[in-house]
């Protein structure tokens, strides 16, 4: 099994690079301009973000379907505080703190009242979108705090986006957190069998609460952080990357069984989704083509995790 | 109807193990062919292959002489092969009827489901196994027992020429078991080629006419069974003498102070529950299925609501309201369903040993994977499981082995427990391994922890407690020394409220 899941990550590994020397050689080399890899690095720590809050989630058994919902509003609470003459940090970890909060709802209403986490994830995704709208009236609000400037769009020795050491050290911190820990433990544990699990003395409840706010305030700091990028929040900004979380993670082999997969494998999930959406763009394929492209990719994986699962599962049942 | 199933140099590897070797032997129609062997022998794996779930690397499965070819298990249906599996495989979503008639549902030329016939017929079928079921029930509701009585209903149904049963007593109680042999037997008289596995010696002797002996994958035997013995056989089996389990284990004599003092427990499922336990002693908890023994274990371990009454340990009142809670107070309990509620199968062996000890193998805030890899060492050693490496997915062991690792997960050495409950500890384990396994329950009384134990098989019961709670309907119908029980008179306290 081992050595399967290595090879999986290996034949991911191979689509990533073939997929990078493919639209190199479509674009002419122009994907490998520097200019070009600054766009991926910083498209990357939005969608790195936003993979480690889905995948996680899915690891335990669940979906999180409100994290661009989360993302957008976030972003709109930051805007505004800062319009307001609030210093960047307050607007910054009030802007965690309401998607925190909204995690904190996701948790209530699958734990407590039993709600299916498709389902609840799909009313707060409605509401915090709908919410973002309101609050501004569907306008964008411009961003002119230098420190947010800075954050979203400053190169470190001339190349480095700023905001990818965020990213960077995130799937760090989260892949130690996964595979070295008590918490990481029990959210495979939970999302292997839950009521083993709480015979185990687990507490799946807290397992989930934990995980669900997590990654509403990582859609959070996902969303200013793509604000502070463009300058502006607005609500196309995260809600195109709604679902490039759940795409990335399940390229990456988590699946939606539960159980399964790890940060490993994300990275190269959210790298495979960044090169393909930024060579789609570089060699001039439309948009509405794009868009199906991408679906296209999310077929394709959730197929690649749908034969993995199932195979997974016969050697499992019986025994 | 086939007269001959023959399966000729079966030869079957998983990665690091060779599951089967070489197999060759026949079943007839009109007999019931037994496969015996060791927790890991191969009997599981040799009918996945028959009914098309696996593919063999070499040999043929023939029937009536012609190799047959299935690529899926449904091809296998067609064929006329059912195989019930080990573990359940059922929708538990769904009703008994749906379940039984699965993939058959009757239907009108739109698709649309004829439910009143679907459930006349399966009414009628639930009423032969004599069951007190209803066809509409949904079988996420129903026990164990019923469930696997539901699977065994869905391939009696099919009518196929070969029918194999993998363990399918494991679960049952005597009157279910009483019910099923009779069944069993008729499918013989009518013709069929029945393939039967059990680790229960009593039950191959009483039903069937062969038995093939498997051993590491190899075919090392093979009896008339009217020609045979228990000795004989579990030499075959094991390649040792065991002799009488019972009379040479060596017993906890010390009595220590109370451990657990159960006061009027009331939940949902039991009434009025009192029960004291002491340091060094074994109490057996009989009864019928259904009787509540499993819901007293599992109120105990804090894994139901308790409504009144009261748990004391070791002196103190305590207040746990979940199954974390029990254990931080020394309570532990090695569940009934291995599959449902004690192993998570997508894990390692290694992941499942220390589910519950998870705080105490840390470095700093970090797991240990030395001290982890280490403490499940000796899980697999202790109870002999049987695995090229602790690295393994429990998925992909044999069901006795997935046993074990449970055993191994309840008892594991950092726990620090001082009550042991565990419900239906030998499920689906072999002779040899039982006999060390009843040991292993013994030594942990002698290490001062007191030991509940629930089991199906009443000689079990009988044999190992001290003490024997006789349950029914929920309550405490009777108190017995294990010089005084008998199997008469318990079944007697266990029909009491009835
Ligand atoms: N899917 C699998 N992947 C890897 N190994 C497997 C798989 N299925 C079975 N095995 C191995 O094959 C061997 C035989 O297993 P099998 O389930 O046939 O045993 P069994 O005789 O039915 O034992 P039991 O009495 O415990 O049910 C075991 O060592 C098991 O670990
Ligand atoms: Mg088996």
């Amino acid at each position: 099994m081992m050595t399967f899941l290595k090879s999986k990550n290996a034949i991911l590994l191979f689509f990533l690079i073939a997929l990078i020397v493919i639209f190199a050689a479509l674009s002419g080399g122009g994907t490998l301009r520097p200019s070009n890899i600054i766009n991926i690095l910083q498209s990357i720590t939005i969608v790195s973000l936003l993979t480690i809050g889905a995948g996680t989630l899915m690891i335990a058994g669940e979906i999180d379907l409100s994290l661009g919902g989360i993302g957008t509003m976030s972003s709109f609470v930051a805007a505004l505080l800062l319009k307001q003459g609030v210093p960047w940090f307050a607007a910054l970890v009030a802007a965690v703190a309401v998607g925190a909060f909204i995690g904190l709802i996701n948790g209530f209403l699958v734990n407590e009242l039993g709600f299916q986490s498709f389902i609840a994830t799909l009313a707060t995704a409605s509401i915090t979108t709908g919410a973002g709208y309101i609050f501004t009236s569907g306008l964008a609000v411009t961003i002119e705090d230098p420190t947010f400037r800075f954050i979203g769009n400053k190169l470190l020795f001339g190349y480095i986006p700023f905001s990818v050491l965020i990213a960077i050290i995130a799937l760090i911190v989260y892949a130690m957190l996964l595979n070295k820990t008590k918490f990481g433990r029990s959210v495979y544990l939970v999302g292997g069998n839950r009521v083993a699990a709480r015979l185990g003395g687990l507490k799946p409840k807290k397992v989930l609460y934990g995980l669900f706010i997590n990654a509403g305030a990582l859609a959070a700091l996902a969303g200013t952080l793509l604000a502070s990028k463009l300058l502006v929040a607005n609500t196309v900004g995260i809600t195109s990357s709604q679902f490039a979380g759940l795409t990335a993670a399940i390229l990456g082999g988590i699946s939606f069984g539960g159980g399964t997969g790890g940060m490993g494998g994300a990275i190269i999930g959210i790298m495979v989704l960044s090169c393909f959406n930024n060579g789609m763009t570089m060699v001039n394929i439309p948009p509405y083509w794009q868009t199906v492209a991408s679906g296209a990719l999310l077929l394709a994986a959730i197929t690649l995790d749908f034969v993995t699962t199932s195979r997974r599962n016969k050697s499992e049942v019986k025994a | 109807m086939k007269n001959r199933l023959e399966f000729s140099n079966i030869t079957k590897a998983f990665p690091g193990i060779v599951a089967l070797s070489e197999v060759s032997f026949c079943a007839d129609s009109g007999h019931i062919t037994a496969l015996l062997g060791e927790n890991g022998a191969g009997k599981s794996t040799l009918l996945k292959i028959l009914s098309g779930d696996i593919k063999a690397d070499s040999g043929e499965v023939l029937l009536d002489g012609e190799a047959q070819n299935f690529k899926v298990p449904s091809d296998a249906l067609r064929g006329g092969i059912s195989v019930i599996y080990q573990e359940r495989q059922m929708v538990a979503s769904l009703s008994v009827m749906e379940n039984i008639f699965a993939g058959e549902l009757p239907h009108n030329k739109f698709g649309v489901i004829n439910y009143k016939k679907l459930r006349k017929e399966a009414q009628e079928l639930i009423d032969l196994f004599e069951l007190p079921l209803d066809a509409r029930m949904t079988v996420g509701r129903l026990s164990v027992a019923q469930q696997q009585m539901v699977e065994i209903m869905r391939a009696y149904r099919r009518n196929s020429d070969v029918i194999a049963f993998d363990e399918p007593t494991a679960s049952l109680a005597d009157t279910e078991i009483t019910i099923l042999f009779r069944l069993i037997k008729e499918l013989a008289r009518q013709g069929k080629i029945v393939i039967y596995v059990s680790h229960r010696m009593a039950e191959i002797f009483q039903i069937t006419d062969k038995i093939i002996v498997l051993k590491d994958g190899k075919k090392v035997a093979d009896f008339q069974t009217g020609e045979t013995d228990e000795p004989t056989l579990v030499k075959a089996m094991v390649g040792r003498e065991i002799g009488d389990t019972f009379n040479k284990l060596s017993r906890c004599t010390e009595r220590g102070d109370t451990v657990l003092e159960v006061k009027n427990l009331t939940t949902k499922k039991v009434t009025d529950i009192s029960l004291t336990l002491r340091s060094g002693e074994i109490v057996g908890l009989a009864g019928l299925v259904g009787a509540g023994r499993t819901e007293l274990a599992r109120a105990i371990f804090g894994a139901d609501k308790v409504e009144s009454g009261e748990i004391v340990i070791e002196g103190r009142s305590t207040r746990y309201k979940n199954p974390s809670g029990a254990l931080a107070c020394g309570v532990a309990l090695c569940p009934e369903d291995r599959k449902e509620e004690g192993l998570v199968l997508s894990r390692s062996i290694r992941q499942n040993i220390t589910v519950s000890v998870l705080s105490r193998i840390r470095k700093f805030i970090f797991l240990d994977n030395a001290k982890e890899k280490k403490l499940s060492d000796i899980a697999v050693e202790k109870y002999d499981i049987k695995t090229p490496s602790t690295g393994k997915l429990v998925g992909e062991l044999s069901g006795g082995n997935q046993q074990k690792v449970i055993l191994g997960r309840a008892t594991n050495e950092l726990m620090a427990t001082k009550v042991l409950i565990l419900d239906e500890p030998t499920k689906g384990i072999d002779v040899g391994s039982k006999a060390e396994i009843y040991q292993i329950i013994c030594d942990f009384a002698k290490s001062g922890m007191g030991v509940i134990v629930i089991s199906s098989e009443l000689p079990e019961v009988l044999n190992i407690s001290d003490t024997i709670y006789v349950m029914a309907n929920g309550k405490i119908t009777g108190v017995l020394s294990r010089e005084e029980a008998s199997e008469e008179h318990v079944l007697e306290l266990a029909m009491a409220g009835q």
